[in-house]
């Protein structure tokens, strides 16, 4: 099942490996050649998402809901001053509503412009430290939202393609 | 040079302002410049950090200039920023003409900026500076090099592309000096690669120049990866390989050999390089004694006055600059405590409320007013450094309607009233682009020609008149003229025209000032170079609703027009009033508050499914947060209903809300996330119980309540 893709990063990627190391900074790492995830649950599917792009996992506090917003933007939170979108992954992927409870949270993403975004899952599970070669494609019915499959013990991981799952339609 | 003094004093705040910021740019660029000459003469390689920091000096003059409307400082600048990216880039070279043109740049800002203020000194000015821009552009022009090609370097094209400008440019640079270029290949072990590269890339740099680190196109076994380093040194091959001690590194020169390789060193020959570049440095030592190979440099503007008069200049200001964005951190520390204040406020509450406790509530109460106190004076210290006068947008007024005088030929005063009005810097910014706006329409529409306003009875001379005031929390700048005014039939028809209204759709003459706003509007027909046509007055209306704006014209025909814009005087910390709705709670802005109201439900009437108040004998549209949002509301008390009055320039609202729940200091934040612009919402704040409070956007609310008016 396992479908290798190529193991290598692009020219360019290296190119910045290459750099970075030039100059003696910390930038890369064997992180770079493994791929460090997140994964969580949404429903009881499990996903992941670069751990670059979380910035901090949030216990479920209070959201203050938005008027005049699409449904899967939940409301907003105030992190420590900072006020921050919480889009709901269930609604997000048109899974029926459950009630939040203690193993819910919002893993806050970084998003464009050095904004972030708090995202609403089930529960958190563990950092997976994945080679690229072990990362298969998305099956055809998710290819919009998911990059790519990993396979861990006997179930599949989905990679989440964050810009995609935050372009939220009007 | 006493006559340039007592002119020096007679500057305005705004002036002073400006000088201080651009003197202290010219002193930066004065002595960057000495060293370069210094560098350049010496036959040193010019150190390409003294072109960096040239270039953005000249960069900020550029902006800082554009912003006071000194275009004379800021078109050099312009010229000037140019010639020094493309040196910088390595795209002319630094010949004497080229040092000659920036040192006699340098000398005119001087100049410029002790003539500002004199007409008579700008005009000269203005000449001189055209006189220079076309030698900055001969000077950037001639000396441009030819593109260079790398085909006498034995180099894979492929890593040759992969180059950056700048290390194309250091590649070249190196080659002109002579220098050997090597490249060392070495194999790394996938894992562990970047521990091996970085000590590489350390030894290769205590013995040359490392240009560039790149990957290898070479092969290289599956778990190991190559790479090249591209070295610029005094030493040849063998001697770098032997100094490395790196034994999997492999060094090969790609440049010719040279009769350099055998004698580390600098090697003063021009032959020596394949590919040598017109010097620089080789001309400058040489042209002190040689007449200049251009032969086109013209005499050097007289010494003396050059550093002198720079010296003068050192005394003037006594103000410290302060970057906005350092004001801005500061601002955003002070809502910070601020949120903590109430924090502190809500647990000496709850000390306060419980018996067992209320004693020392009551002297956490006590610390929480002296802290509040302080609190307000330094939150008013941090706006007041913030606020700035309209003066300096008033000067580029003046500027910008002398030339339309000029253009247009017409006899217009403009007349400025009430320049020191304060308001926050940010929004100083942004007014900039809508009153030159409404300038240039002024100029351009609305007054008419000489014989039309003497046929009409008129003074000959039109007049423009900008009044700024503050009134309450807000400054009020109306822009009024006495042209020919706008014809309320002439604005339905066209607007009829345009689709924006039906055929038989009736409107007030109100209605029909409020579409002059609308998008894709324009009465007239021809195209201007002055003012366009089809876009303006509507992004004045956007530009001044994104911090809380608001416009409204109001024209007599024959006698005017008037503009009026009501702006909140600052945008960072509000008082707000906090009002619940259903289970939740919103900020309203205090300043769009014109008072609250507590009514009983039979004074409501309704009148086309809209309710609405009777206010001291004015009908008062009424809207209802819940409704308009959405949300369950409370359960309605039968006996009576909150009304928030909200009004913004001429227009009122009466907002009904479930509950009032006092005022407090907000600090409004943008809210982060990827849905972006929710209507009535101006972002969002916390009241120090770690909850995000929405703020309402007062001005969606009202606009919408007009917008349905004239639908119906």
């Amino acid at each position: 099942m396992r479908q290798p893709t190529s193991a290598l990063p692009t020219d360019a990627r290296w190119e910045d490996l290459a750099r970075g190391a030039a100059i003696g900074s910390d930038r890369t790492e064997d992180a770079e050649l493994l791929h460090e995830l997140l994964a969580f649950e949404v429903g009881d599917t499990p996903y992941a998402v670069p751990i670059e792009r979380v910035r901090e996992i949030l216990r479920m506090r209070p959201i203050t809901p938005v008027p005049r917003v699409p449904e899967v933007v939940r409301g907003v939170i105030s992190i420590r001053g900072e006020v921050v979108e919480v889009i709901d992954l269930r609604r997000r992927f048109r899974l029926p509503p459950v009630e939040p409870d203690r193993r819910t949270r919002i893993i806050v993403i970084h998003g464009f412009d050095g904004q972030v975004t708090g995202c609403m899952v089930d529960r958190v599970r563990q950092v997976l430290r994945v080679r690229e070669d072990q990362i298969g494609p998305a099956a055809e019915a998710d290819a919009e939202t998911v990059l790519g499959l990993c396979q861990r013990g006997d179930e599949f991981v989905s990679m989440l393609d964050l810009d995609k799952v935050l372009e939220i339609e009007p | 040079m006493a006559a340039r003094r007592s002119r020096g004093r007679g500057r305005t705040k705004a002036q002073r302002e400006f000088v201080s910021e651009a003197e202290e740019l010219l002193e930066r660029m004065q002595s960057s410049l000495v060293d370069l000459e210094d560098q350049g003469a010496s036959g040193q390689e010019v150190d390409p950090d003294l072109v960096n920091g040239l270039f953005r000096a000249a960069h900020s003059l550029k902006g800082l200039a554009g912003m006071f409307g000194h275009d004379a400082i800021s078109s050099l600048a312009h010229h000037l920023e140019d010639v020094l990216d493309a040196l910088r880039l390595g795209r002319a070279t630094l010949g004497d003409e080229m040092v000659a043109v920036l040192r006699e740049s340098v000398a005119e800002f001087g100049e410029l900026l002790q003539g500002l203020g004199d007409a008579d000194a700008e005009q000269a000015a203005e000449d001189k500076v055209g006189a220079l821009v076309t030698r900055i552009e001969a000077a950037c022009q001639g000396e441009t090099p030819a593109e260079q090609g790398f085909d006498s370097l034995a180099l894979d094209p492929a890593l040759l592309r992969a180059l950056t400008e700048y290390e194309e440019h250091r590649l070249r640079e190196n080659l002109r000096r002579g220098r050997a270029i090597l490249l060392v290949e070495a194999t790394f072990e996938i894992l562990s690669f970047d521990e091996g590269l970085a000590e590489l890339g350390r030894a290769v740099r205590e013995i040359g120049e490392l240009i560039s680190t790149l990957p290898s196109p070479g092969e290289a076994p599956e778990s190991q990866i190559r790479f090249a380093l591209l070295v610029a040194s005094d030493v040849d091959a063998d001697v770098l390989r032997g100094r490395l001690e790196f034994p999997r590194a492999t060094v090969r020169r790609v440049s010719a050999a040279q009769a350099s390789a055998a004698a580390p060193g600098p090697d003063p020959s021009e032959r020596a390089s394949t590919v040598a570049l017109p010097g620089s440095a080789e001309r400058s030592a040489v042209a002190s004694s040689e007449p200049q190979r251009a032969g086109a440099a013209p005499d050097h503007a007289p010494v003396a006055g050059e550093g002198g008069e720079i010296e003068s200049l050192r005394s003037i200001s006594e103000t410290v600059r302060v970057d906005i964005r350092k004001l801005d951190d500061l601002m955003n520390l002070v809502g910070e405590l601020v949120i903590q204040r109430s924090a502190v406020e809500s647990v000496a509450r709850r000390l306060i409320a419980d018996p067992g406790t209320a004693r020392m509530g009551a002297e956490l109460g006590k610390i929480f007013h002296s802290l509040d106190r302080k609190l307000r004076e330094f939150q008013a210290g941090v706006l007041e450094v913030r606020m700035v006068p309209l003066r300096q947008v008033f000067e580029k007024l003046s500027r910008v309607a002398r030339r339309l005088r000029r253009d247009l030929g017409k006899e217009v005063r403009l007349e400025l009233n009430g320049a020191d009005t304060e308001l926050d810097k940010l929004i100083v910014e942004q007014l900039v682009d809508p009153l030159m706006h409404m300038v240039r329409n002024a100029f351009d529409h609305a007054i008419e020609d000489p014989e039309e306003r003497a046929a009409a009875g008129k003074d000959l001379e039109g007049c423009i008149r900008l009044d700024a005031y503050q009134r309450g929390n807000h400054v009020v700048i109306e822009v009024i003229d006495d042209g020919r005014g706008i014809d309320p039939d002439q604005v339905r028809a066209r607007a009829r025209e345009l689709g924006l209204i039906s055929t038989d759709q009736q409107i007030t003459d109100r209605e029909a000032y409020d579409l002059l706003f609308s998008a894709g509007f324009s009465t007239r027909t021809e195209v201007t170079s002055t003012s366009g046509r089809g876009v303006g007055m509507d992004v004045v209306k956007a530009n001044l609703t994104t911090f809380g704006g608001i416009v409204d014209l109001d024209s007599t025909i024959g006698r005017g027009t008037t503009i009026t814009m009501t702006l909140p005087t600052t945008l960072a910390i509000i008082q707000a009033l906090i009002v619940g709705a259903g289970k939740q709670s919103y900020a309203i802005p205090l300043t769009s508050v014109l008072e609250t109201l507590v009514v009983e439900p039979h004074e409501i009437q309704r009148s086309d499914g809209r309710e609405l108040l009777n206010l001291r004998g004015d009908a008062l549209p009424l809207r209802r947060l819940a409704e308009e949002f959405r949300i369950e509301a409370r359960p309605a008390d039968s006996t009576r209903e909150f009304v928030v009055v909200l009004g913004l320039g001429g227009s009122r609202l009466g907002l009904v809300v479930d509950r009032l729940l006092g005022q407090k200091d907000a600090v409004i934040k943008p809210i982060q996330g990827p849905v972006t612009d929710v209507p009535g919402i101006a972002g969002a704040t916390e009241l120090g119980d770690q909850n995000a409070v929405l703020v309402l956007d007062v001005t969606t609310f009202i606009e919408d309540v007009h917008r349905r008016r004239e639908a119906a």
